[in-house]
């Protein structure tokens, strides 16, 4: 099967489920992604009503995680009657992921949402096909059989062609995702609609991380202000994280001022590195932080590194299971303590 | 427009151009970061100059409003302010080059906006006095571009000193301003330009203003947007977006920002700086109480468009946006200015419609 007739598949089977559900009135809305108005982004709208489920697609540019619009700070779906909404969700594998993450913390409710399923085969890493293409402007990007055709003018104003192997410019959490389809372990059935699976472990090797792990201290703190340095403080990364939903960012704080603001690299370092480590153990590895960074930052690498030291200490993957625990809102009499410095 | 000189430089004498402009000048010119993102930055190697492009990613704003910007340091005995060190006002003098005439014409708009009121921001005026700004004319504007709608042009000579045009092999290379006319003086060796070169510029202008693919129609756009503030349409408008600050980092007129102390109690020394701030963020405009008039996303949103829109038409007489669709481009949930603006002008019409049927 070809990517493109995959695309076709989900894109009909969102369609199809969720009209279902809007005629039924198992949901008010349906949270999902419509096209978008330049090539390179698929955007996201509020769907109310069953006539307009034509707007939903699918086509691996969208890269977004839609569980962050369940858990702004201000609530932006709102019934005018004050009347809780139900509310169905276009779930990727690591939508579903980030869902299940919530719901171990308390911020969401599974009986408000529906999940529509979806087996997720990626998104195109973006930022990879603008920087190999250069200074030219993309007019149009296509799955076409097992490519990714895009279109685009160069300098000279001549419109021509590229193709690049769709699996190859996969976006490098989804060449490292072991979740395409989300997982329904201890979901209620009645949340769930679609493709699903069941999911109790998941062997992840990490070898994405072997470059940078062999990196010694010094090289490891070069790497970070190299790839800081680019960092313009817009904090989309922030932004588009479904964990980060604090009242207050940290770097929000000013009374007192917690952190700096300015451009200077260690200020930039701190809200990144601490950040970060806020998400250790919870990262989903949406890679939607990477995505959206306008500098082309991968910031999903750090949190990566943080997944595999949750991972290999205590054995929890974020979001696969909601009757577990995750590891740093809980402890266990046999914890091991070596980090605790003896009196 | 008068043009003042019209001389011609030759392609192969750019870098001999750098060399000798940059020893009495910063210069800064577009090139490529470690990322392959094509920024503004001073030259340190020719070689890395791009004359060839579209536009660059992010504006030059940054060279003459800088995302970090020291105002003043000061002393402390430990509890009270002993001696404030205001910054020693240098004339660093800078070039910048390749300038499209769009950003050029945002530094206008950012020095009429610095200049308006009660105390002028020093800041960044002096820097913008002492600058040269050398545009380049953009024979290929992208699909987002509609500079022409916000009475710009993709030859928009207006807010440069020196202009030039692509002649292939050569740059016309057209004086505009007094302060141009002082720089040719350090570059004699510039040959006169022909009349069949100014001819060709002209052509490559009139060819590049039929490549628009669009056109927005702005021209009453203070009327339609009047008595919106209320309008329930800007919801769904936000519906998408999710609060991050590229639309406002990345735009080249927007000029809010934040002011930060910043206190080093071992040292009894401070500095008081101004960094970026975006109308998206949540701290923006929240009060000291506690209270924040614009406390979700739909207010700021508004407030986004609302200030490029009608305040600025209100307060000043000019519109905030120079149409280089730089934050249509960037934004990650592709919130499209442009459909925003079209779908508040339908809403209108639709609405005086309903009026009159009544």
């Amino acid at each position: 099967m070809t990517t493109e007739s995959e695309n076709q598949e989900i894109q009909n089977k969102i369609r199809n489920i969720a009209t279902e559900l809007l005629n039924s009135k198992k949901v008010d809305v349906i949270i999902g992604y419509v096209n978008g108005t330049i090539p390179l982004d698929a955007s996201i709208d509020f769907i109310w009503n069953s006539n307009q489920v034509n707007k939903l697609v699918w086509n691996n540019k969208c890269y977004l995680n839609l569980a962050k619009f369940l858990v702004s700070k201000e609530p932006q779906l709102q019934n005018p009657k004050d009347k809780k909404l139900n509310i169905g969700i276009i779930t990727k594998g690591c939508i579903g992921r980030s869902l299940i993450q919530l719901y171990t913390e308390n911020k969401i409710d599974f009986a408000q949402i529906k999940m529509i399923g979806i087996n997720c085969n990626g998104i195109i890493d973006r930022n990879r096909i603008v920087k190999e293409l250069g200074e030219v402007e993309i007019l149009e990007i296509n799955v076409i059989e097992n490519d990714i055709v895009v279109k685009f003018m160069n300098l000279k104003g001549e419109e021509l062609i590229k193709k690049f192997p769709f699996s190859e410019y996969l976006s490098r959490s989804c060449k490292n995702c072991k979740i395409k389809t989300p997982s329904s372990t201890n979901v209620p059935q009645s949340s769930c609609y679609g493709d699903f699976q069941n999911v109790s472990n998941v062997e992840d090797s990490f070898n994405d991380l072997n470059e940078f792990e062999k990196l010694n201290f010094n090289e490891r703190f070069n790497y970070f202000e190299k790839m800081f340095k680019l960092c313009t403080n817009c904090y989309a990364c922030r932004e588009a994280c479904p964990m980060c939903y604090c009242n207050l960012c940290f770097i929000d704080q000013n009374k007192p001022t917690w952190f700096g603001k300015t451009n200077n690299i260690y200020d930039i370092m701190a809200f990144h590195i601490t950040r970060a480590i806020h998400l250790a153990g919870r990262c989903v590895d949406c890679g939607a932080c990477s995505q959206s960074c306008p500098a082309g930052i991968d910031l999903n690498l750090i949190t990566r590194k943080l997944q595999k030291i949750v991972k290999n200490r205590f054995g929890y993957t974020a979001g696969i299971d909601p009757k577990i625990k995750p590891p740093l809102t809980d402890f266990k009499l046999d914890d091991s303590e070596e980090f605790m410095l003896e009196e | 427009m008068i043009i003042l000189k019209t001389k011609i430089l030759n392609k192969n004498d750019i870098g001999k151009l750098i060399i000798e402009l940059s020893e009495d000048y910063n210069f800064y010119a577009p090139l490529k970061n470690e990322n392959g993102i094509l920024i503004f930055d001073k030259v340190f190697n020719i070689k890395d100059v791009i004359l060839d492009y579209f536009n660059s990613k992010f504006p030059p704003k940054e060279i003459l409003f800088p995302r970090t910007e020291e105002l003043f340091k000061f002393k402390t005995d430990g509890k009270n302010i002993i001696e404030i060190i205001n910054q020693p006002r240098t004339d660093i003098k800078n070039i910048i080059f390749g300038i499209r005439g769009c950003d050029a014409h945002a530094f206008n708009l950012m020095e009429k906006f610095f200049k308006s009121g009660n105390f002028q921001d020093d800041l960044f005026l002096i820097k913008k006095q002492n600058s040269i700004l050398i545009g380049i004319g953009c024979n290929l504007p992208k699909s987002t571009c509609f500079c022409t709608s916000v009475g710009g042009d993709p030859f928009n000579k207006n807010y440069t000193d020196i202009f030039l045009s692509d002649l292939g092999d050569k740059y016309l290379f057209e004086i505009i301003s007094d302060a141009g006319k002082k720089l040719l003086d350090k570059i004699e060796w510039l040959v006169d330009a022909k009349e069949s070169d100014i001819k060709n510029a002209e052509n490559l202008a009139k060819k590049s203003r039929t490549l628009f693919k669009q056109t927005l129609d702005l021209k009453d756009i203070n009327t339609i947007l009047d008595n919106q503030f209320n309008n329930t349409l800007w919801n769904s408008l936000t519906n998408n977006c999710i609060g991050c600050g590229n639309c406002a980092f990345i735009c080249p007129t927007c000029t809010c920002f934040d002011v930060i102390d910043e206190f080093y109690p071992s040292k009894n020394i401070g500095r008081r700086i101004r960094v970026w701030d975006s109308c998206q963020f949540d701290i923006y405009t929240l009060h000291a109480s506690g209270h924040n008039p614009r406390n979700n996303k739909i207010p700021r949103f508004r407030n986004r468009i609302l200030h490029k829109f009608l305040y600025y038409p209100l307060n000043y007489g000019f519109l905030g946006c120079v149409g280089c669709g730089r934050c249509i481009q960037i934004c990650p949930a592709n919130n499209d200015l442009r459909n925003t603006l079209q779908a508040l002008k339908l809403d209108k019409i639709n609405k005086e419609k309903m009026e009159v049927k009544k």
